[in-house]
């Protein structure tokens, strides 16, 4: 089992009147090489689960095993290097560093697992070249499109070649055109072994995933296997 | 990921907000150019009072006795002091005035006396060429030691000359020059009060520039005075101590001694004069001058770095986002402490190395401007305030880094 939440809890403020209770009880386990779209309504708690499974945030109450680790037990440095080999995420918001170039911005987490100038250039421009940005590497990314800086913002999540490939809402910004593509590249990704974790409030995006785990009020209220034509 | 990766990032984020940058090395580009320019004139003007205190001869005592019985009371201090030993006293001389004329051939110390009204052209400025009359002096064979002279050509008066009242002389630099001009005064004779005496030695020159100098004197043995000025009696003594510690020792045997000859007071009255006490006066000004302006210089010095904290606290804030996703992509705590110090220290250097070259231009400014002096900063003072303003810079850098570096990923992501 690649991850496993058992029983876990996200609550803030708690004890208190205004107590939010984001993640209510959530218990799931993923295998190697799913394709999950994660869906639900806004507040219904989907980026606070994807934060817990990316080790972005630490669970109130309950179990996180990630490939037999228990989570709770790391160090923070354990767990920058959890993010920095294991996962790779993309966000709604691409959260590209703006004073870095393209280049540059796909490099840094290979800058952080302290590889060689080289190799690391030669595995970023792989990257690139696989989301078909491979002309464009000197362009900050405020000189790009939306489309364009989601791209990089794969490029850099696929460039350590990690496991795990958690997407929060990629294409919410994005036009359904430039939408079909991204989802195409997880698609692809997922034929090439990766897991992929996909958050959406899109049922049609939702739809093409092989499994789909739907959560309301902070709780997993339906989880069903789907046909899906791609596969 | 390494120190070099580190350094490239932090310049690169620097070179990114130029505008932010420049008003971080503001404050410290003021502070340390305003500590060098104030250490290093201090300095220069401690070491130009130092150097006129040292051509005077420092670590001179100056001894009053007067004995009632009319009697003189060098010949005791003399064998008093020598008998002290040169680790203590390096000489000691007496210190009268003469008043006679002097002659030699068409040059007389009369007719430089009317010089005296000569001095000054028409046009106010001064007539350096004009001859002024020397000092006399009565010494002993140690007047030059006192005095800080040295002895240029020929010797320095004797104690043969002073127990045989020799009819000799020592001329300073410029009362070489008034009498003989450019021509070897040695062996030839002045006459004093119509006396001949002979020129046994010459002074090196100490003050070339000015006309009053100290090196336009004579020097007789203090016995020919019986000669030159009869019944005048020695009062006043230079004793010159081996070193500033031992003058202090020095002037308190000196007291107790004086005590003995003059018999507590009944026989005579003595005073001793530790000089050294003021130019340790004038040390202690110096030194509160120096802490008071260096103060005012420490305390812009850390306004530049309170300026710098609170950038740095600004640009964490700023770039919280940033850090979140750094954080997310796997940097650790370490990585982004790192990397804030470094840019930290980065900014301080640079502004360190700005203010370093506007430090010692200040420096020169203000030393021919204020104090009319070639001051350059030294060398400690220089590198002193580099290190100072990179110390700074990781000082100030540490605690906005520390901040950023605690926040959870997920809470950086979420900051706007
Ligand atoms: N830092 C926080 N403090 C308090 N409450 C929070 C915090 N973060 C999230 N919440 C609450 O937790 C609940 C779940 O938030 P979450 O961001 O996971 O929703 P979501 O499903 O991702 O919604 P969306 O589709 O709008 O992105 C919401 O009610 C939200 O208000
Ligand atoms: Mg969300």
């Amino acid at each position: 089992m690649l991850v496993k939440l058992k029983d876990v809890y996200k609550i803030y403020s708690e004890g208190l009147e205004s107590e939010v209770r984001a993640l209510d009880g959530v218990s799931l386990e993923i295998e190697r090489g799913e394709f999950v779209a994660v869906v639900g309504q806004s507040g219904s708690g989907k980026s606070t689960m994807m934060n817990v499974l990316g080790c972005l945030d630490i669970p109130t109450h309950g179990e996180y095993y990630l490939d037999g680790t228990d989570v709770r037990e790391l160090s923070d440095k354990e767990l920058s290097h959890i993010r920095n080999k294991q996962i790779g995420f993309i966000f709604q918001q691409y959260n590209l560093i703006q004073n870095l170039n393209v280049l540059e911005n796909v490099e840094l987490p290979l800058i952080y697992q302290g590889i060689n100038a080289d190799d690391r250039r030669e595995m970023a421009l792989e990257a690139l070249e696989r989301v078909g940005l491979s002309s464009r590497i000197k362009h900050r990314p405020s000189e790009m499109s939306g489309g364009q800086q989601q791209r990089v913002a794969i490029a850099r999540a696929i460039s350590t070649h990690p496991p795990i490939i958690m997407a929060d809402e990629p294409t919410g910004a994005l036009d359904s055109h430039t939408g079909k593509e991204v989802l195409g590249f997880l698609q692809q990704l997922n034929k090439e072994g990766s897991t992929v974790i996909l958050i959406t409030h899109d049922n049609g995006i939702a739809a093409t995933a092989r499994r789909c785990v739907r959560l309301a009020d902070g709780k997993i209220v339906e989880d069903r296997l789907q046909e899906v034509d791609w596969l | 990921m390494n120190i070099r990766q580190a350094m490239k990032m932090a310049f690169k984020s620097i070179l990114g907000n130029k505008g932010r940058s420049f008003l971080t090395m503001l404050g410290i580009i003021i502070g340390i150019a305003s500590v060098m320019t104030i250490v290093s004139t201090i300095n220069g003007m401690n070491k130009r009072s130092l150097e006129q205190m040292e051509a005077m001869g420092t670590n001179r005592i100056t001894v009053s006795v007067y004995l009632y019985n009319g009697q003189n009371a060098f010949e005791e201090m003399y064998d008093y002091c020598n008998s002290l030993g040169s680790k203590l006293v390096q000489g000691v001389t007496p210190t009268g005035n003469c008043s006679a004329t002097v002659v030699y051939g068409s040059k007389s110390s009369a007719a430089m006396e009317k010089n005296q009204q000569n001095m000054f052209n028409g046009d106010g400025t001064q007539n350096s060429n004009v001859a002024l009359p020397p000092s006399l002096y009565y010494g002993s064979d140690q007047y030059g030691v006192c005095n800080n002279f040295q002895i240029a050509s020929g010797r320095e008066l004797s104690n043969i000359d002073i127990k045989n009242y020799n009819q000799v002389c020592v001329l300073g630099a410029r009362a070489a020059r008034n009498f003989f001009d450019y021509a070897d005064p040695i062996g030839k004779e002045l006459q004093v009060n119509g006396l001949p005496f002979t020129v046994v030695g010459v002074y090196a020159e100490k003050d070339p520039d000015s006309q009053w100098s100290m090196d336009n004197i004579i020097v007789f043995p203090y016995s020919v005075s019986r000669l030159l000025s009869p019944g005048t009696q020695m009062n006043d003594f230079v004793v010159k101590a081996a070193n500033a510690q031992a003058s202090v020792e020095v002037s308190s045997r000196l007291s107790g001694f004086l005590t003995g000859l003059t018999n507590n007071g009944k026989s005579g009255s003595g005073y001793v004069d530790n000089s050294n006490q003021w130019q340790q006066n004038i040390n202690e000004q110096a030194t509160m001058m120096s802490l008071v302006l260096g103060g005012i210089a420490a305390i812009s010095l850390l306004v530049g770095g309170i300026g710098i904290m609170n950038i740095m606290l600004v640009t964490v804030t700023e770039r919280t986002r940033e850090i979140g996703i750094r954080r997310a992509i796997g940097a650790e705590r370490a990585s982004i402490v790192t990397q804030f110090l470094i840019e930290a220290a980065m900014l301080c250097g640079i502004g360190g190395l700005v203010g370093m070259v506007l430090g010692t231009i200040g420096t020169r400014v203000a030393g021919s401007l204020l104090v009319h002096m070639d001051i350059w900063p030294s060398l400690s003072i220089t590198v002193g305030a580099f290190l100072l303003s990179v110390t700074l810079g990781i000082a100030f850098g540490i605690y906005p880094a520390a901040k950023a570096s605690k926040l959870q990923p997920v809470e950086a992501l979420r900051a706007e």
